[in-house]
């Protein structure tokens, strides 16, 4: 009887895992508990693409301590349950790095596993300061840049760089994201009125809002339309937000976060100009760095298509800084491993320098290039670091 | 009106007539006690399977499966005993998660995330099954204040009208920052990831809802659910029994609530909304919407097949050729699943019966 039971237990055991457990020291194992179907598969596909390359590349250099990467998937269905199965799963196959959802709410339940067991996360591409330390653990990462650099690097951006003078702040309250935006905005905006530049005025509407007649109403009621418009938005109400300032006439320049970034959704919007864009690499072929180039090329060859947006490229920064810390702290041990990321100050990537401290796993400043939608066609225009990083005041708003 | 029939009744049969006909205490709790306790012995035969295999994801996979019974078991208590269809039960989820979240997050955590509590939640930091006990409490409170209006209401305006109380709950709770984090996930809650206290939570939840059902209240909710217009002639007062049972299904959905909390670690408004209110109303009606039987089964026999399909996804391995089905296909396959089950029994798998160990010998 108990026989039968144990032979039970195991066929379900091996069910379970779909793939044997391999924590020897031949390799080194990266879990993938990542989306894989659903609505934010969209978002992490391209993101964990971009960490394969990494891995790839590695592997290729004779691999990391001398080890080879070997990687093994679990799919978080877009769902918060799921997400935490899926962290254990890569867990129990013997992952020494658990690369998590794109998205905090979505990722935290895996990345909460890995920090439950040891084991160190990253967020493909969070950029909420929960995902790290505030949101999960001192075992936790992200291989992106807070909200809030975005809103105050264009701001500041736009005032030094295009003499913008007059500003005014429309926010839509839908995410915590776009909120994170416009607190960066909120921060950096006083420091240039002190310099000369002025708030005339801020509105909100919802992501969802089918019409935003009566913000727009307010913004032509101004006695002149402002310099520029720092829009926090994201897909898909961005899209129509900027069409209809545009119908009505608003030829202010439009500052946006990193979310409105790639061309698939300009077609909506005919003949765009004037609109600027953070991104933290170009996926318009004209990135200033040629090995950036050689990246999009790459990860065309893997996928068969250009990157969709900027945020494919977090994935392989994540991926990237990790490797260097292990081979750093000669071992795959977290603590160790954490210790070495959070000495990097300025740690060069492909993607712009990297910065990590005990108190923060994430970039609470970067170099971010500035994209330029004109008629339609969007092209970098200019490239921008702030001139202090944002403080935690700002940031844990 | 109604309390004038049973004087009526009770004069036309004399007392003595009734005291003859009048069954021995605990006889209904006797004969059907057996069901609860098969039902329990499922889920412990579940719990030690999956001690045995040791393996994390499939242990979270069945901490899920049990959260779900305690959950489906809580409207079969509302749903199954009046025959009115709420959609709303999932907010007494809600209500139990977030409550859970308050007692039990670090006070430092808190403070700083969920400003607008009152101080002495604030202060407060409670042990996991502490705050699953308040939490049900709770939310059994929430579903006595609402359920004494909606409770007058019967048929699809009831159904529509605890629709209503979802929508409520889910906007207030997505848009009051300072106390619910709004629509931004809340964290910092205690992760449980022992299966034992899951499976305590759903066994409890059975046996409340055996006992409800052989109850005095229950039975007289039964009866009204079947010939409402009888039940009242005799003397049931139907707006009182449903809230009876409104209020003890919204507890236990709020024990629910506050595990769901403990099992993921993060509570978001909408992880308590439209997606859990109809994977969980679909499990009661594949199993039997009027069986408690039905509730337990209908979620390990669809949670089983989800898991199977999900692994069938992911790939099986066999003699080193992979199986794989496409993404996305569990989801298709299951709804197809559900239809052929309801085709060829419309009032779910077991009906109105209940498994019990006698069942067979006093059907022949």
């Amino acid at each position: 009887m108990s026989y039968k039971v144990r032979l039970l237990a195991t066929a379900l055991a091996s069910v379970g895992m779909a793939l044997p457990a391999l924590a020897d020291d031949e390799t080194i194992t990266v879990g993938f508990a990542t989306a894989q179907s659903g609505a934010m598969q969209a978002y992490d596909k391209p993101a964990d693409e971009a960490a394969m390359i990494r891995i790839e590349e590695i592997n290729a250099a004779g691999g990391l301590l001398g080890k080879q990467i070997q990687v093994v998937t679990a799919d978080t269905k877009s769902d918060r349950a799921e997400g935490a199965k899926a962290g254990l799963s890569v867990l129990d196959q013997g992952a020494d790095l658990v690369i998590v959802s794109c998205d905090y709410d979505f990722g935290a339940p895996a990345a909460l596993a890995a920090q439950d067991a040891g084991i160190v996360s990253f967020f493909s591409c969070a950029e909420s300061v929960k995902a790290g330390i505030q949101g999960v653990g001192p075992l936790s990462f992200s291989g992106s840049v807070l909200a809030p650099v975005q809103g105050a690097a264009m701001a500041e951006w736009a005032f030094k760089e295009k003499d913008a003078k007059t500003f005014y702040k429309l926010l839509d309250t839908w995410t915590v994201y776009n909120k994170g935006i416009c607190d960066g905005f909120d921060w950096m905006m006083p420091k240039l009125e002190e310099q000369g530049a002025k708030l005339v005025g801020e509105d909100t509407f919802k992501n969802e809002d089918a019409s935003i007649a009566a913000q727009i109403t307010r913004i032509k009621a101004l006695p002149e339309e402002p310099d520029a418009i720092m829009l926090c938005t994201m897909m898909p109400g961005g899209v129509s937000a900027v069409k209809q300032l545009r119908a009505a006439g608003i030829n202010s320049m439009i500052l946006n976060g990193s979310g409105m970034d790639g061309s698939y959704w300009l077609s909506a919007v005919p003949d765009l100009s004037n609109f600027y864009i953070p991104v933290q690499a170009s996926i318009y072929g004209d990135d200033p760095n040629p090995d950036v180039k050689k990246f999009n090329e790459a990860y065309k060859a893997k996928t068969g298509a250009d990157p969709s947006s900027q945020y494919v490229y977090p994935g392989y920064v994540a991926v990237d800084v990790w490797s260097k810390a292990v081979e750093r702290a000669g071992t795959t041990e977290a603590e160790a491993v954490v210790a070495e990321l959070e000495k990097m100050k300025d740690e060069p990537t492909l993607f712009g320098p990297r910065t990590f401290t005990s108190e923060l796993h994430h970039q609470a400043n970067a170099r971010y290039l500035v994209v330029n939608v004109d008629k339609g066609k969007p092209g970098v225009v200019g490239e921008w670091t702030l001139s202090e990083p944002v403080p935690m005041e700002a940031i844990l708003k | 009106m109604t309390a004038a029939s049973p004087t009526m009744s009770a004069q036309a049969v004399p007392p003595s007539a009734v005291a003859e006909h009048k069954p021995a205490r605990f006889a209904l709790a006797r004969k059907t006690i057996m069901t609860p306790i098969l039902l329990s012995l499922l889920l412990v035969a579940i719990a030690v399977l999956t001690y045995l295999t040791g393996s994390r994801p499939f242990n979270q996979t069945v901490i899920d499966v049990f959260v779900r019974v305690t959950l489906v078991v809580g409207l079969y208590i509302f749903i199954g005993n009046s025959g009115v269809l709420s959609f709303g039960h999932i907010a007494f989820t809600c209500l139990g998660g977030y409550a859970a979240a308050w007692l039990t997050i670090n006070p430092i955590m808190k403070a700083s995330a969920l400003p607008g509590l009152p101080q002495f939640i604030l202060d407060l930091r409670l042990p996991y099954w502490q705050s699953a006990v308040i939490a049900a409490i709770f939310a059994g409170v929430a579903a006595l204040i609402l359920g004494k209006v909606l409770m007058r209401l019967s048929g699809i305006a009831a159904s529509i009208a605890t629709f209503a109380v979802l929508a409520m709950i889910n906007t207030i709770y997505a848009n009051w920052d300072s106390v619910t984090g709004g629509t931004s996930s809340v964290v910092g809650i205690p992760i449980i990831r022992t299966i034992w206290p899951y499976l305590i939570g759903a066994i409890i939840a059975i046996f409340l809802a055996w006992a409800h059902a052989i109850s005095r209240s229950g039975l007289a909710l039964r009866a009204a659910r079947d010939e409402p217009t009888a039940a009242a002639a005799s003397g049931v007062d139907i707006p009182r029994e449903r809230l009876v049972a409104f209020v003890v299904s919204g507890a236990v959905m709020g024990l629910g609530g506050a595990l769901t909390a403990h099992s993921v670690g993060v509570v978001t408004p909408d992880t308590f909304y439209l997606g859990l209110t109809f994977i969980t109303l679909s499990m009661l009606v594949v199993g039997g919407m009027g069986s408690l039987s039905g509730a337990v089964i209908g979620v390990v026999l669809l949670s089983a097949l989800i898991q199977i399909l999900r692994w069938m996804e992911a790939g099986i391995s066999i003699a080193e050729t992979t199986i794989a089905l496409p993404k996305g296909v569990q989801e298709i396959a299951l709804g197809v699943i559900m239809i052929v089950i309801l085709a060829l029994r419309p009032s779910g798998l077991l009906g109105n019966r209940e498994v019990t160990l006698f069942q067979r010998k006093r059907n022949r």
